[in-house]
């Protein structure tokens, strides 16, 4: 069974779909803006996130032991980097609560009647409410780099972050709107959400790139979406290259499109359920 | 008052067990996250050897200790977590009629079914990869104990700030992420500002740190500052609470 009434699909059409989302996703920037005192709060928790983070790798760098990784680190430690993943990954607005509420909740129904498709309305409206973290967030970051004395590296790189950490955090969204979707089947996304942001934080690279860990480790990782969100990203901040940069936007806008499938696929399939044996 | 608190709390606890298969996927979900914890960093120090001095088996005792130390506060004292928001929603205006003490209310009101997971893998942690024999097992014992009502009697006072500011819902769980996460680093990296901070408001120094100082190289000054620490953390958590309470009683409470 379609999730809204033929007509009511029809009238809207592609073009107005693509407004409603458009309008979802500016209503998810605002409220985010609006809500600044929580906003600042992310942004004190990156910092704190930070300060910890940037004194395990300043130690490690400090130290260099031989015969270990740590002569392999770029000069300056994995602060620049673990930054701009911390960012991305702190920026991902909790879409997997929002799914997870109205599907256990029974909430879903009476959207299915709308002719605005409710799938697309909240990853829009989740994209919006990322972006203005992206921004908060990122606002604070730059600012503490300035302030901290570190150098920094070329203004490139921060181009090109900013592009890849727009695409990482649609990659983050459509993985937490899989994990949500879990709640067509299970009672609470907990534990799926563990294990997601688990997979995101161990085969996406948070704490340090995946390209320091075992060679077998770093290929089975590059076939999986999760580099996508982070680390294709934060590579950037400790090698920024144009050619990785094109190359690293090809394989995230690869994985959105595959995402996007995944996520029509499983929305449709866990609505099918609902219809068929309720809530 | 024990045997109410021991009634309340295995109320709480019967409840979180009564959803068979919630419960299960909670604690599992646990379990997988600990163990891609102990995956990142085993990870970490295949490459690194150590930092500061801490290798593996320390940062698994330290992981260890806070997995079990968050185990036992949320399935003994789980009302904790929430407590922020318990206030703000005037939730404790039923409590205020009853005899009991308050806060011992409060902390048995919910019993978390996620810390199981946390405790099976603490445990684990301990016994496989923390190098502890069956001698340090009193030691772990005290130290689990001090360190629990530290991060507790923190989250204590956190909570009470909502008898202040209506903001504290958020910030009050924020504040014992915070808490959790400088739990989560080798004490070897905090140095300056943030050492401070890590012995002070965010006493992860008191929670994890001088417990595992204690077991790897035992002395009686270490105790004493545990012992200490713990009884002060307890004593700065009951005279907020009770000082926010009386503000509460007089009606002087921020819209939640």
């Amino acid at each position: 069974m379609p999730s809204t009434t033929p007509t009511a699909r029809a009238e809207l059409g592609a073009f107005g779909t693509l407004a409603s989302a458009a309008s979802a996703f500016a209503l998810g920037v605002r409220r985010n803006f609006a809500n600044w005192p929580v906003l600042m709060g992310r942004a004190l928790f990156y910092l704190v996130a930070m300060a910890v983070l940037s004194a395990l790798w300043d130690k490690v760098a400090a130290q260099r032991l031989s015969g270990t990784l740590a002569s392999a680190l770029p000069q300056g430690g994995l602060t620049l980097y673990v930054g701009a993943t911390e960012w991305i990954a702190l920026s991902i607005a909790a879409i997997h609560l929002r799914l997870e509420d109205d599907i256990r909740l029974g909430m879903l129904e009476p959207h299915l009647l709308r002719p605005k498709p409710y799938l697309v309305q909240k990853i829009a409206e989740t994209l919006g409410d990322s972006l203005a973290r992206l921004f908060g967030i990122g606002a604070a970051a730059l600012i503490a780099l300035a302030l901290s004395g570190r150098a920094g590296p070329p203004l490139a790189a921060f181009l090109y972050v900013a592009v890849l950490g727009l695409l990482a955090v649609t990659v983050g969204v459509l993985l937490m709107t899989l994990t949500g979707l879990a709640a067509f089947w299970v009672r609470r996304v907990l534990p799926p959400y563990l294990i997601m942001q688990k997979s995101i934080f161990l085969l996406g690279g948070l704490f340090a790139p995946i390209s320091l860990y075992p060679g077998w480790f770093y290929r089975f990782a590059m076939w999986t979406p999760f580099p996508a969100d982070l680390f294709l990203a934060g590579n950037q901040m400790i090698a920024p290259s144009a050619a990785t940069f094109a190359v690293s936007a090809m394989i995230q806008i690869l994985w959105i499109a595959i995402l996007s499938g995944l996520v029509a696929l499983v929305w449709h399939a866990g609505l099918r359920k609902v219809l068929r044996e309720g809530v | 008052m024990f045997s109410t608190y021991a009634a309340n709390i295995a109320a709480a606890i019967r409840t979180s067990l009564m959803d068979r298969t919630n419960f299960i996927l909670n604690s599992a979900g646990m379990v997988l996250n600990d163990v891609f914890f102990l995956v990142l960093w085993y990870m970490f120090f295949a490459g690194f050897r150590q930092v500061g001095g801490w290798g593996l088996h320390d940062v698994a005792l330290l992981l260890g200790l806070t997995m079990l130390v968050v185990a036992i506060s949320g399935v003994f004292f789980g009302g904790y977590r929430d407590m922020a928001a318990t206030i703000l929603r005037g939730e404790i205006d039923a409590l205020l009629t009853q005899p009991k003490t308050v806060l011992a209310r409060l902390l048995a009101r919910e019993s978390i079914a996620t810390a199981w997971g946390d405790l099976v893998m603490g445990i684990w942690m301990l016994v496989t990869f923390a190098a502890l024999s069956w001698r340090d097992l009193p030691l772990v014992l005290l130290g689990l104990t001090c360190g629990t009502a530290v991060y507790v009697s923190s989250a204590v006072v956190y909570a009470s700030l909502a008898f202040w500011f209506a903001g504290a819902r958020s910030f009050a769980r924020d504040l014992t992420d915070f808490m959790l996460l400088f739990s989560s680093y080798p004490g070897s990296i905090y140095s300056g500002m943030s050492k401070v901070v890590a012995y002070t408001l965010l006493p992860a120094g008191f929670v994890v740190l001088t417990p595992v100082a204690m077991l790897r190289a035992p002395s009686w000054t270490t105790l004493a500052i545990l012992l200490a620490s713990s009884l002060c953390y307890a004593a700065i958590a009951i005279v907020a609470f009770h000082l926010g309470l009386r503000r509460y009683r007089r009606g002087m409470v921020p819209a939640g």
